[in-house]
């Protein structure tokens, strides 16, 4: 069932997300290895689209939360409230209490709501006032960032951009798929007359046998000498962490499953590899940081 | 004032090592050696193994055992000069290194005096070779060698086991053995005495006697010495009791003579005073007239590696028609091949020799001596000879009655006859009637020259053992033999060999067959034939491999070593050439050790990965070459493009290296078979 309902699912999403296969399987993939997914890109270029199009189809619940500056933890996570009639607090439920959260333009709210998200993120539940209240299974993060160099942005501090497994470009569609778009249907009429391709229990079921693709010892031996060269380098000004290379083998499973193979190959951990690194590594001078990832893959010879 | 350097000691690892190679490397040694040798090896060994066990002092701890540790030192020389006198030769020489390794042994106390007894040990390890070149030894001596690098290692590094020091060590030994095959090849050998060994390492254990004495049988299992000029010991019944290599022969195309034809020609007695037989003097040898010889029928060629014996005489088939000129070999007036130095150290020469033959046939210069008897001696042979010739017609007709009384009347072989008193012959002929060949040819020359026929006799040996294995003769002092020669007008110097007379079995089937079975092959198996049968073939093998050694590695010599130059494309070898083949040998030895070196950090040991870079190396011939970066896959994908014919082999392929590589469970064998069919071409 595996491979028909992946194949389905990206078939769905790159009918409505048009010439954007590649950035369409990291999101799944991050999604079936259980990653929240950071997509930094300009507004207008299909960031929410992507985002909705891939919790309808998954049949999630989704919600969607525009950060501002003036935002509170509170607003996010929910709020205690005395209820007079019954002299009690009761929890009132914020927008993350879903299984999709579209977190918008999460870098314009201030540090002190971004860590509460993130925190949460991590937890898997929320504690408010001594009371923790479990996340949904499955549950999902799927931020978006403009470009820090923006004005009125609060960049996110690399602790917690480790929180997400991977971060994703979106990039303007290419002139025929932007033609196509012109011309074709309003997307969010489309959007609306979705329905879900698989169930969130097929979800789970998709998570478990992604963790269980066969990994050989040659593949981790690639693994670490791709961690072990961020490390050596000198270019960057800390290397990898571990939870990183844990990363990059959970997306490179899920990514070799979506393509329809029982075990992983340098080339699934190729595909993954800029969208779990460009965040995560600071270089130390400036780079186009599109480019470097891929200068490691080039330097690293596959063992 | 410089301040002083800290001394670093080797441990006591490390030391106890040495002190148990030195001693395994000295035990040999003390064989050959006086006994005091041993003893003062064993007490310093056992002074510094009461320090170790319970804590004696050592010479470094205190002035007063410093003086007498150095005391007994200089004494132990002036016992080696009192001993061995004031030339230092081999035996001296190691006595000298056996004891002072043991002197050092006690003082070592930094690392340096450490690193300085290793290298007296590799010292000992060679003086062995003063006294044995052969397999066992070289075996032991390589272990030694090993050892000693295993003591080398073990003062630098202690924390590794014992095991592992000497897997270390045999390693590094290993990857020695090029360089040392290159060297021993090609370093330019000298013959000289600077490279000859010490006069007193010539250990010749038997050889043939310059002369002959009839009726002195020495006692059994007595030692004979080939230097020495004794004339009353050395004599041919002794050498039988040895089993001594005298020489190998090899034959070209293994085309062996009849046994009866195998007489190895020595030196040629002929003066006698009725008890000892001498050779011509040097002045009476010297050739004032050419020989004359002149040969029918086919030669037969072959070389002969001659151990040394420490005389100038080269054996040959009789009779040798081209001889070597390398060592000045020259052929005496009565056909003795010398050489112009005594042979001292093995040697190999080339010759080829006719079995018909007819040797001065018109005249001979010499025939005077060959007629000389003693005046008043061998009286009732000389009746006896006189009766003879009475009854012959010709000298053929005596020749033959003479042999005739060998056989009739009762005479037999023995290897131990009775000892002869007062006139030797007359009392052989007459009385004891058992001797063996030297008693037969002197009494039956001493008969011929009684009736007026030029006789002499020749000494060298008869026969020898082929060894299946190698199809090499080896003929032994016990194959020593001594036969006649006889003139006739025309015919010139003959051979008649009266021994073959009395037992035909010592020529048709050599000496071998009338040896006591206990020499031929152990007690203990002798009664069972298939373990002697089995005894017969270990030993043929073992004396094939030590021949073979023999020959190609210890007497590989400035000879051999510029025959197998030019075999090797030497053109015209010199030693300058040597020397630059030698650096070249050395840099290839080297640049190779680099390169592998340096290529094992990148080549996997894992043979599916070899096979797949096989695959890669295919297509990288046509110009398609895999980046190290670049996933099999995708590869794959793009080698598919570049040759589409070959697009369902290059997937087969590409899917079965991912499937045992990444996933482990596709058929490695089926992945090696497809990579050896593939052959892609454009």
């Amino acid at each position: 069932m595996t491979q028909g309902s992946t194949d389905r699912i990206l078939q769905t999403i790159n009918a409505v997300i048009l010439g954007k296969q590649h950035a369409v399987k990291l999101a799944l993939s991050c999604l079936i290895a259980r990653g929240h997914l950071l997509i930094e890109d300009l507004p207008g270029v299909g960031k929410t689209t992507l985002a909705h199009t891939l919790a309808t189809t998954l049949g999630l619940r989704f919600q969607r939360v525009q950060f501002t500056s003036d935002m509170l933890p509170a607003d996010i996570l929910g709020v205690s409230i005395y209820d007079p009639e019954k002299h009690q607090f009761s929890f009132h439920r914020g927008p993350i209490f879903t299984q999709l959260l579209l977190a918008d333009e999460i870098n314009r709210a201030s540090p002190r709501t971004q860590s509460a998200l993130l925190e949460a993120m991590e937890e898997q539940q929320v504690t408010i006032e001594g009371e923790s209240y479990p996340l949904d299974d499955p549950f999902f993060v799927i931020a978006t960032q403009n470009p820090t160099h923006q004005i009125g942005t609060f960049p996110l501090p690399e602790s917690q951009l480790d929180r997400f497994l991977m971060r994703i470009q979106i990039g303007y569609p290419d002139h025929h798929a932007e033609r196509a778009l012109l011309i074709g249907e309003d997307r969010r009429q489309m959007l609306k007359q979705l329905t879900a391709d698989i169930t969130p229990d097929e979800l789970l079921e998709l998570q478990l046998s992604a963790s269980k693709i066969t990994l050989s010892d040659a593949l981790i031996d690639y693994v670490q000498v791709l961690l072990a060269y961020t490390r050596q380098t000198g270019q960057f000004y800390n290397g990898l962490s571990p939870r990183a290379g844990l990363g990059l083998i959970q997306a490179a499973r899920a990514w070799a499953m979506i393509s329809g193979r029982d075990f992983v190959i340098p080339e699934d951990v190729q595909a993954v590899f800029p969208s779990i690194v460009q965040h995560r590594l600071q270089a130390r001078e400036h780079l186009q940081s599109a480019d470097w990832a891929i200068e490691i893959l080039q330097q690293v010879a596959i063992p | 004032m410089a301040s002083k350097k800290p001394v670093i000691a080797p441990s006591q690892t490390a030391i106890h090592w040495l002190m148990v190679t030195l001693t395994i490397i000295a035990i040999p040694h003390f064989f050959y050696q006086p006994l005091w040798v041993a003893l003062i090896f064993l007490l310093m060994m056992g002074w510094r193994v009461m320090h170790s066990w319970r804590g004696w002092l050592l010479p470094a701890d205190k002035r007063l055992l410093k003086v007498l540790h150095s005391i007994s030192a200089v004494l132990t020389i002036v016992l080696v000069f009192y001993s061995y006198g004031i030339t230092i030769g081999r035996d001296a020489g190691v006595a000298l290194l056996t004891t002072m390794a043991a002197f050092k042994i006690v003082e070592v106390k930094s690392l340096r005096d450490y690193y300085l007894s290793c290298f007296m040990g590799f010292f000992l390890v060679i003086t062995h070779f003063f006294f044995n070149q052969s397999i066992p030894i070289v075996i032991l001596m390589l272990l030694n060698v090993i050892l000693l690098t295993s003591c080398l290692i073990t003062a630098n590094e202690t924390d590794s086991s014992a095991k592992n020091r000497v897997k270390q060590a045999s390693v590094m030994v290993l990857q020695a053995t090029p360089l040392m095959l290159l060297l021993f090849v090609l370093f330019p050998r000298i013959s000289g005495p600077i490279w000859g060994l010490p006069n007193d390492a010539l250990d010749i254990p038997d050889s043939l006697p310059d002369s002959m004495t009839l009726g002195e049988v020495p006692p059994r299992n007595s030692a004979i010495s080939g230097m020495s000029d004794d004339i009353t010991i050395g004599n041919i019944s002794q050498l039988t009791q040895s089993d001594a290599i005298a020489f190998r022969v090899k034959f070209e195309n293994n085309q062996f003579p009849d046994r009866q034809n195998l007489y190895w020609r020595g030196p040629v007695l002929w003066h006698t005073d009725g008890k000892r037989w001498l050779p011509l003097n040097d002045n009476q040898k010297r050739l004032d007239k050419p020989l004359q010889i002149h040969v029918t029928g086919e030669s037969t060629s072959y070389s002969i590696t001659l151990e040394p014996h420490d005389r100038r005489w080269l054996f040959a088939l009789d009779f040798p028609t081209t001889y070597p000129t390398t060592m000045q070999t020259q052929l005496t007036a009565d056909g003795e091949l010398n050489s112009r130095e005594a042979i001292k150290q093995r040697v190999q020469y080339q010759l080829s020799s006719h079995n018909q033959y007819q040797f001065n046939p018109e005249m001979d210069g010499y025939l005077g001596y060959g007629l000389s008897l003693p005046d008043d001696r061998h009286p009732r042979s000389q009746r006896l000879a006189r009766d003879l010739v009475e009854k012959s017609e010709s000298s053929e007709a005596y020749i033959e009655s003479v042999l005739d009384y060998f056989r009739q009347q009762n005479f037999s072989y023995s290897l131990t006859p009775p000892a002869l008193r007062g006139d030797t012959i007359d009392q052989f002929l007459f009385e004891t009637r058992q001797g063996f060949c030297e008693h037969y040819a002197a009494s039956f020359t001493v008969l011929m020259r009684a009736a007026g026929i030029p006789a002499r006799i020749v000494t060298g040996y008869q026969g020898g053992d082929i060894n299946p294995v190698d199809q090499i003769l080896t003929v032994r002092q016990r194959d020593a033999h001594a036969w006649t020669e006889v003139w006739l007008p025309n015919k010139g110097w003959i051979r008649i060999d009266p021994t073959s007379a009395v037992s035909s079995n010592r020529v048709d089937f050599g000496i071998g067959d009338l040896l006591p079975a206990e020499r031929r092959s152990p007690r203990a198996i002798a009664n069972n034939d298939r373990l002697v049968e089995m005894w017969q073939s270990a030993k043929n093998n073992w004396d094939a491999l030590n021949s073979a050694w023999d020959m190609w590695v210890v007497s590989y010599g400035p000879e051999r070593q510029l025959d197998l130059l030019k075999k090797l494309g030497m053109h015209q070898p010199d030693w300058q050439k040597m020397i630059s083949w030698l650096a070249l040998g050395i840099a290839l030895i080297f640049s190779w050790i680099a390169w592998t070196t340096l290529r094992l950090k990148s080549v996997s040991q894992d043979k599916v990965q070899r096979i797949y870079q096989q695959f890669c190396a295919k297509l990288a011939r046509l110009d398609i070459v895999r980046q190290p970066n670049e996933g099999p896959e995708d590869f794959a994908l793009r080698a598919q493009q570049a040759l589409p014919a070959y697009q369902q082999q290059i997937a087969t392929i590409s899917e079965l290296y991912l499937h045992s590589r990444y996933r482990g469970d596709a058929v490695e064998e089926d992945f090696f078979d497809s990579v050896k069919q593939f052959k892609p071409h454009h």
